[in-house]
């Protein structure tokens, strides 16, 4: 085994310098720079953008370009942003941060809601109730959610005209007057701001977990060996938890380390649309944009985490199911 | 005489004692300094989140040292004018050659940490802008056709700016805000650029900000919301007709919120004081919540247009293709092209009748500057084929399409960028126009990046036939783009041969540099007038629509500006005017 993850590691490091590179050649490929907005300006002068140009080093082939960046990582140094001209890490750690405010309750809830309902669906197939709850996973794999947090919006807004009152926030993450309230009451605070996204942020998922989770369920349910504990008259609640779903189970427990690149990659368009300072805003912006470093630095830390994921994954999956042994 | 000496040394004492202040003339607001209120908070949103509190290296519009600098210095405009008033200079004087300005400094003016604000802060700051290593955006600004201006500190309290050559634009540079020469100059000392490209970060605690503004940084939270409070300091020298210190509000909090969707929504659940819409869409919700009495609010439809343009643009530089080159190097083509642009049905389609048609290169909101008398070259698809014929395209080939006697077929490519729907919308209508006189345009939506690229190509043979783009920015005092006009221009976006390839371009070159130089507004606007005229016969640039600006307000605010100069350009207030009614 310890050989085993010793040779995983080694892997990784191929693996690290060819998806890096590859990911820096793409960024570079997209046409234009930091600097092309500014050279729409009528008052900025072309030997202005040349001498910026050479301050950021973009003048500069691009594998001269990547071996400096590569340098600078190697020293566990990202690179640094133009627009904020200060390191990346700094500036997009504090956003990571915010996004986890979002991804850790809304994954947990997911799990804990999209597997039960995943099993309810298995084990009453096409019941009344299995028939509602798959109308809405439709609904809810259709809506994409950035639609879904303008409707919450919508609502909130319809509630507020109606009754005076705005029982959760529209957008931001914390109230005004937030510098100056106990700190009891800012955890509270930002609670309060991430109920609705964190409900948006889990819908969409919740479709798709809980209709893969009852898929799992209905086949492992169809296997021999269930039929066999069934015959064997063992009680139906035993045959369900402690045979069938420990096995439905084992590919959900095989993708949680897939869960940590999502921890830092914040929640999506939810974040853009209701004004929460998560990754995903600025990341987009760090886009548009073209702030080179900043886009090659994160992409870098999910790659990283994504790599120590799958190794995670791969041994959890080892751990689970009895099937696999890896020498 | 004696006695006389005795007054004036004392008048002189008392001018030392206490701070010479400001005052913010009444006719900037509707408001009487009777009904004002001191305190409250100021709630407004912004679409991009702030990079860093160093006014040295921010390179956007809407940055925070702009914002609690109140990006004033020695002289602002009056907005009921236009006029050049002295600001944080008590008064000026203008050399006889026009050469040299000097500025007296307004004493008695503090940093926030209680320092006085002197001559050293300009010429320290002056020094920052314009290190080249350092890369401040403002470095152009110091420089007049690669020339330097410089500052010479004459005393404590005079300070004097020495121009290469007489310049409209000399108070704008004079304009520029100071910043704290005792905070900035040693870092500066003994490190340099780099030096003082580490400082005031985001990162940077509020306290450690010096303003010499209104605002002082309370906090920040990235991507969340800037809260500014009220400087002491400048209400020492900044008051009201009525003597009281400014501004009078307490607070100044901005919420980033980077969808305009989510904005209207804060607007509409009372959450932010100031927005403006700038869709119908938009418009129509704040209006009916407004109508229905869920929102007290005031909405100021089609306020003025914005300063902005939209045009299309042919390429002068096709080497590659001589019946393509001398089409679009025909100032007959382009008039035709003009006469197809439909630019009412542009702002009623596009902008939702929120709109104002274009026809020059001034923008519709610097009014005083545009020649009403120039041909305007409207929609008129007769003329437009009439212009075609004279160029030889009279008959119709098999598609409908107009061919000369060769059987050449009028036929070129328009590009936009992809992603701004409103300059795609256009470029479909000028699509189906072309095609009713027949002329066959094929429009492509291309990356943003590479449309630049292609429209800032140069030499001989540039890789584009016709493009939609659009700029911002250009001054009241010279509304015409330094790099835009000269035949060398880096904007200079339809010929980039590096010469004048028609002797209109030259004249407008000319032109440009004389009343670049010329101090008399009244002259500079005819030339500006004289420039127009020109550009309407060559019409290097077709002009087409912008939108209109439509503020709104919580009517929790008072203090707007009165109707006459609320626009795009002076905004709907001052914020040191502003005040919380309720």
């Amino acid at each position: 085994m310890t050989a085993y993850i010793l040779r995983r590691i080694l892997y990784l490091i191929p693996t690290f310098f060819g998806a890096t590179f590859l990911a820096f050649l793409i960024i570079q490929l997209a046409p234009g720079d930091y600097l092309t907005q500014r050279e729409l300006d009528p008052k900025v002068t072309p030997e202005t953008i040349a001498r910026l140009r050479a301050q950021f080093g973009l003048d500069r082939p691009i594998y001269e370009q990547y071996l400096l960046w590569m340098n600078n990582l190697l020293h566990l140094n990202l690179g640094y942003s133009f627009a904020f001209q200060a390191p990346v890490l700094e500036v997009i750690w504090p956003r990571v941060v915010n996004s986890m405010v979002i991804v850790i309750p809304s994954t947990l809830l997911l799990y804990l809601v999209a597997i039960p309902i995943g099993v309810y669906g298995a084990v009453r197939q096409y019941s009344l109730g299995d028939r509602i709850l798959s109308f809405l996973a439709y609904i809810g794999l259709s809506v994409p959610s950035f639609f879904l947090a303008l409707i919450a919006i919508y609502v909130l807004l319809q509630i507020k005209f109606r009754t005076g009152t705005l029982i959760f926030p529209v957008s931001g993450m914390t109230s005004s007057g937030f510098e100056q309230m106990p700190p009891l009451r800012q955890i509270l605070d930002i609670a309060w701001h991430a109920v609705v996204p964190v409900l948006v942020a889990t819908a969409n998922d919740i479709a798709g977990l809980s209709r893969l989770m009852r898929g799992q369920m209905l086949e492992v349910l169809g296997q021999d060996y269930i039929r066999t504990a069934r015959a064997k008259g063992l009680a139906e609640r035993v045959v369900l938890y402690k045979h069938a779903f420990r096995n439905a189970v084992i590919p959900f427990v095989a993708t949680l380390g897939g869960l940590l690149p999502s921890l830092i990659s914040g929640a999506g368009f939810v974040e853009v649309v209701m004004a929460w300072p998560g990754i995903t805003p600025f990341f987009l912006d760090a886009i548009a944009n073209q702030d080179l470093y900043v886009i090659a630095g994160f992409l870098t830390v999910s790659l990283v985490l994504l790599m120590i994921g799958n190794l995670i994954s791969d041994l959890l999956l080892a751990w689970v199911d009895p099937r696999i042994r890896y020498e | 005489m004696r006695k006389a000496f005795w007054l004036a040394a004392a008048l002189a004492l008392a001018g030392v004692a206490s701070a010479q202040t400001f005052v913010w003339p009444q006719k900037w607001t509707v408001a009487k300094p009777s009904e004002v209120k001191r305190g409250g908070t100021l709630r407004q949103a912004t679409i991009s989140d702030y990079r860093t509190f160093n006014p040295f290296i921010t390179a956007e519009a809407d940055n925070v040292p702009a914002t609690i600098s109140g990006a004033r210095g020695l002289v602002i405009r009056d907005p009921t004018t236009g006029d050049w008033i002295p600001y944080m200079a008590e008064s000026f004087s203008v050399s006889a050659n026009k050469l040299e300005i000097t500025f007296k400094i307004r004493k008695g003016m503090k940093w926030s940490d209680g320092r006085p604000i002197t001559a050293d802060d300009w010429i320290m700051t002056w020094r920052i802008h314009t290190d080249k290593a350092v890369g401040s955006n403002r470095y152009d600004d110091f420089f007049i056709d690669g020339k330097p201006i410089t500052l010479r500190k004459i005393d404590d309290y005079t300070i004097r700016f020495i121009y290469p050559r007489t310049d409209a634009d000399a108070f704008r540079v004079a304009s520029f805000a100071p910043w704290p020469a005792h905070i900035f100059g040693p870092v500066y000392q003994k490190d340099g650029a780099e030096g003082i490209k580490k400082m005031w970060t985001l990162n940077e605690k509020p306290e450690n900000i010096v303003s010499g503004g209104p605002w002082l940084i309370e906090s920040y939270r990235p991507g969340e919301r800037l809260v500014l409070k009220r400087n002491p300091a400048f209400g020492e020298w900044n008051k009201d007709a009525a003597g009281n210190p400014l501004p009078y509000l307490d607070r100044y909090e901005i919420k980033i919120v980077k969808d305009t969707n989510a904005q209207l929504a804060e607007f509409l659940a009372g959450n932010i004081d100031v927005f403006a819409p700038s869709t119908v869409d938009h418009i129509s919700q704040v209006r009916q919540a407004i109508q229905q009495g869920r929102l007290d609010a005031t909405l100021k439809v089609n306020a003025s247009p914005v300063a902005s343009s939209q045009f299309m643009v042919f390429n002068w530089n096709k080497a590659s293709d001589p019946f393509k080159q001398s089409l679009f190097r025909s100032d007959k083509f382009r008039r035709a092209m003009s006469h197809i642009v439909n630019r009412q049905a542009v702002v009623d389609i596009v902008y939702g009748g929120l709109g104002t048609p274009m026809y020059t290169s001034v923008y519709p909101v610097l009014t005083q500057w545009i020649n009403p008398k120039v041909p305007k070259y409207e929609y008129d698809l007769r003329q437009a084929a009439k212009l075609l014929a004279e160029l030889g395209f009279i008959k119709k080939d098999r598609e409908g399409y107009l061919v000369d006697s060769r059987g050449r077929r009028i036929e070129f490519n328009l590009a936009t960028n992809a992603g701004n729907t409103q300059r795609e919308q256009i470029a479909k209508l000028i699509v189906d126009e072309a095609k009713k006189v027949g002329v066959k345009v094929n429009f492509q939506a291309i990356d943003f990046n590479t449309l630049v690229g292609q429209l800032l190509s140069s030499g001989p043979d540039r890789p584009f036939d016709a493009i939609i783009i659009g700029l911002t920015g250009g001054g009241l005092d010279w509304p015409f783009g330094p790099n835009v006009v000269p035949c060398k221009g880096n904007l200079h976006m339809w010929n980039k041969s590096g010469q004048c390839l028609d002797p209109r371009e030259t004249q407008l070159d000319a032109l440009y540099s004389r009343g670049r130089t010329e101090l008399d507004f009244k002259k500079r606007v005819e030339i500006g007038y004289r420039m127009q005229e020109i550009e309407a016969q060559l019409l290097p640039v077709i002009y087409i629509a912008g939108p209109n600006y439509h503020p709104a307000w919580n009517n929790r605010l008072g203090g707007e500006h009165p109707d006459a100069i609320i626009s795009s350009i002076w905004g709907q207030r001052e914020l040191e005017l502003t005040f919380i009614k309720k």
